[in-house]
């Protein structure tokens, strides 16, 4: 790919309600998870509020080649409620932690929020007819009086406006004692894994008053903790297979076939640290925030606080490749500890083809690198440079020496301003860019 | 040096983040928890490691310097930084003086001395201790290699070089947990026990006199001093929660010290336990009813 990026639409400041380039937004919009489903004609974003968006993909417009579908908002609704646990003292956040949509099956959209303890399945459907010529009620409801009945008529439907529909369909809850981190849906369109700190728990879609134990790495004596798992998702293709990542920035291959508990991995992906960069710092920053399988499910994509790795499945001892990120923060680890954001966890993302990857930064920022060609590029989410068709500019930190136009300098990047979240379409140039409240959807830019 | 300041700032803002993480909303973030944690430790290793090897340096000098000052710290014990008691205990300055004698009747005396100062003034125990100069109390820990260039007897070393300060356990019972209650990688707690409140000011008795006498080790005082590892990670922790100050951070991490003995290499991780033999036969400091109460860490855990 990297092509230059056009601006699909400008940024959809999906959760504010002033329009003006800089309204102020609340912690409660800042968006947390971004999920295209398997078609790639729906979007769904979380946020902090517990509030999920679905955006739709408008049918492309013949009239005007140029013109890809845009993506306009679908449906809204409120996925999750902050609760308390009494029994705790503990009040359970209802930031959508992870989306996961269901392979469609009808004509119906299913998808899987989850905060840190409650996972949901939600129903998306489309109304766009109603029945009229009711007998016994009239066209608002009311109760007819039956003296005014005089013949029967059958009820005939009739065209509506579109009305969307989203309703829970099911509640799997009280399964996690620590925080829900990952979810994934199996390739057997049944079952489903929920993974926490310590445990990973297998469901099945229509059951929720039990789940399965996996996988448990909590420690006799918790005391002698030393890892915690950070994400975990199924092997695209094979229900068996199964992957988690853990805070010690070691990925571990599991199959289900093997035993009932999988706390014994089948294969486990480590890469010796360098002792050469050892510093106060390196167990955080090797600790991994995302691991995501490729669509082919032979590689596997991780992303800790420096740098994203793909890893060959059939190769345990070290990483296949390993990009940069940002490695000039390296010297500023400490600073970066103080202001809390060296524990930020980015997320990474495969291209359809799986021959790109994308992953977040700091300044919102987002980088891209092609596996083949080796070239990379840095990419700006913003206002300025996201008008409509505009192209975006590639950009460049640099590090001291030699400055160019444009350059930023590391002491300037603004760090609050992060992408965390993207997402890439399934089989297009296409993808979604969560930087803090908003939401940027650019395409590759056609000739 | 700028290792051991880094080492020291560091060690301060993850206690400050650990705090931090108890209020905040959605409960403790166990994987962020435990990443502190492990920076803490690393922090805590440096910072140990740098000391030790500032104490080899001025071991030589302090050694002679010591030895005429154990009398005087002796007799101390009782009131912070003066020096008139010197004179008062004769006594006492013949067990100061017996320090060149056989180990264990100087050990035996120190252990006595402890003892009987056992309920309510260790505070100013360790504040007399600590100011009549002999103690080189950047409160963390001798360095076991500089032991052995006094001719303090090897039991005394043993004993003030591996306690890096902390309450002494109440019972023989709680000292064998040492290890257990050092695994503290986990990042839970519990309420905060009213009693703790004392803790922060031991800590800052502890680092006024450790500024004020930078000086040599007084191994026997240490013995005094040293109180085994029994306190878990989250009692400093909640210590420093008192005082954010980052002065207090070195007194915290002589009580941190043998408390995160089982989180360093194998060589340290030895050394807590025969501490905690011996510390269990000496007397209290501060806080130790208070500490006696408290295996938060460990009950926090298992409770989280």
């Amino acid at each position: 790919m990297l092509n230059p990026i056009q601006v699909l639409c400008s940024d959809i400041t999906s959760l504010s309600l002033e329009p003006e380039p800089f309204a102020s937004y609340t912690e409660a919009d800042i968006i947390s998870t971004v999920e295209f489903n398997h078609t790639g004609e729906l979007l769904a974003t979380g946020d902090k509020g517990g509030r999920v968006v679905i955006f739709q993909r408008e049918p492309e417009c013949k009239t005007e080649p140029y013109s890809q579908g845009e993506y306009n908002v679908y449906s809204t609704f409120q996925s999750h409620e902050p609760e308390f646990d009494y029994l705790k003292s503990l009040e359970i956040e209802e930031k959508i932690n992870k989306i996961r949509w269901l392979p469609q099956q009808n004509a119906a959209h299913f998808l899987l929020s989850t905060n840190d303890k409650t996972i949901k399945l939600w129903k998306v459907s489309e109304r766009d007819k109603r029945p009229e010529g009711y007998n016994l009620k009239d066209e608002e409801g009311r109760i007819k009086d039956l003296s005014t009945v005089t013949s029967l008529q059958v009820p005939v439907l009739k065209p509506m406006d579109l009305m969307v529909e989203v309703s829970p369909r099911r509640v799997f809850a009280n399964a996690h004692t620590y925080h829900v981190n990952s979810i994934s849906v199996n390739s057997d369109h049944e079952t489903y894994m929920s993974a926490d700190d310590l445990r990973i728990n297998l469901w099945h879609l229509g059951i929720t008053d039990r789940s399965f134990n996996i996988v448990d790495i909590k420690p006799v004596n918790m005391e002698d903790l030393t890892e915690v798992i950070t994400a975990a998702e199924f092997h695209p293709h094979h229900c068996n297979l199964l992957v988690y990542s853990s805070s010690k920035g070691t990925l571990r291959l599991c199959d289900m076939r093997e035993a009932a508990l999988c706390d014994k991995h089948s294969k486990l992906f480590e890469e010796p640290e360098d002792p050469s960069n050892r510093s106060f710092f390196s167990e955080i920053i090797s600790s991994v925030s995302d691991v995501k399988f490729s669509h082919s499910g032979r590689y596997l994509l991780t992303r800790d606080y420096l740098t994203a790795k793909v890893w060959d499945l059939n190769m345990e001892n070290k990483p296949l490749e390993i990009y940069q990120v940002h490695d000039y923060l390296r010297s500023k680890l400490c600073s970066l500890y103080e202001n809390d954001c060296i524990f930020d966890k980015f997320e990474c993302a495969w291209n359809g083809s799986d021959s790109v990857i994308m992953t977040g930064a700091y300044n919102n920022f987002f980088r891209m690198f092609d596996r083949n060609t080796k070239r990379d590029v840095t990419l700006e989410a913003s206002r300025e440079s996201s008008k409509p068709r505009a192209v975006l500019k590639p950009r460049r930190v640099c590090q001291g020496g030699k400055r160019r136009k444009d350059d930023i300098s590391v002491d300037s990047l603004d760090f609050t301003k992060k992408i965390l979240h993207t997402a890439w379409h399934p089989t297009e140039n296409i993808i979604a860019i969560a930087a803090t409240n908003n939401l940027y959807i650019f395409q590759d830019k056609f000739n | 040096m700028e290792y051991k300041v880094e080492a020291h700032r560091i060690m301060s803002i993850s206690l400050g983040k650990i705090y931090n993480s108890r209020v905040q909303r959605g409960g403790i973030k166990l994987h962020k928890n435990l990443l502190v944690s492990l920076v803490l430790r690393s922090a805590r290793q440096v910072y140990l490691r740098d000391y030790y090897g500032g104490i080899c340096l001025s071991a030589q000098q302090a050694r002679e310097w010591c030895e005429g000052e154990y009398m005087d710290s002796e007799q101390d014990k009782l009131v912070p930084g003066s020096k008139e008691s010197m004179p008062e205990s004769d006594g006492q300055s013949e067990v100061a003086v017996d320090k060149q004698e056989p180990s264990n009747v100087v050990e035996s005396h120190a252990a006595l001395d402890v003892e009987s100062e056992a309920s309510g003034e260790q505070d100013h125990a360790e504040d007399g201790v600590l100011d009549s100069g002999c103690s080189e109390l950047k409160t963390p820990e001798e360095n076991p290699e500089a032991s052995p260039t006094f001719e303090v007897p090897n039991g005394v070393t043993t004993i003030s070089s591996n306690c890096i300060s902390g309450p002494p356990p109440s019972n023989p019972e709680q000292a064998t947990e040492t290890p257990n209650d050092c695994q503290t990688d986990g990042s839970e707690s519990v309420e905060e026990n009213s009693l703790e409140r004392t803790v922060p000011q031991t800590c800052t008795n502890r680092k006024r006199s450790a500024d004020d006498s930078e000086l040599t080790d007084s191994l026997p005082k240490r013995t005094k001093v040293m109180s085994p590892p029994l306190i878990s990670k989250n009692d400093e922790k909640r210590a420093e929660t008192e005082e954010m100050d980052t002065s207090n951070v070195s007194s915290l991490i002589t009580i941190f010290g043998s408390s995160f003995s089982g989180l360093l290499s194998s060589e340290d991780g030895a050394q807590p336990d025969s501490e905690a033999d011996q510390d269990s036969d000496s007397g209290q400091i501060c806080c130790d009813q208070m500490l006696k109460n408290l295996n938060p860490w460990s009950t926090a855990i298992v409770a989280f």
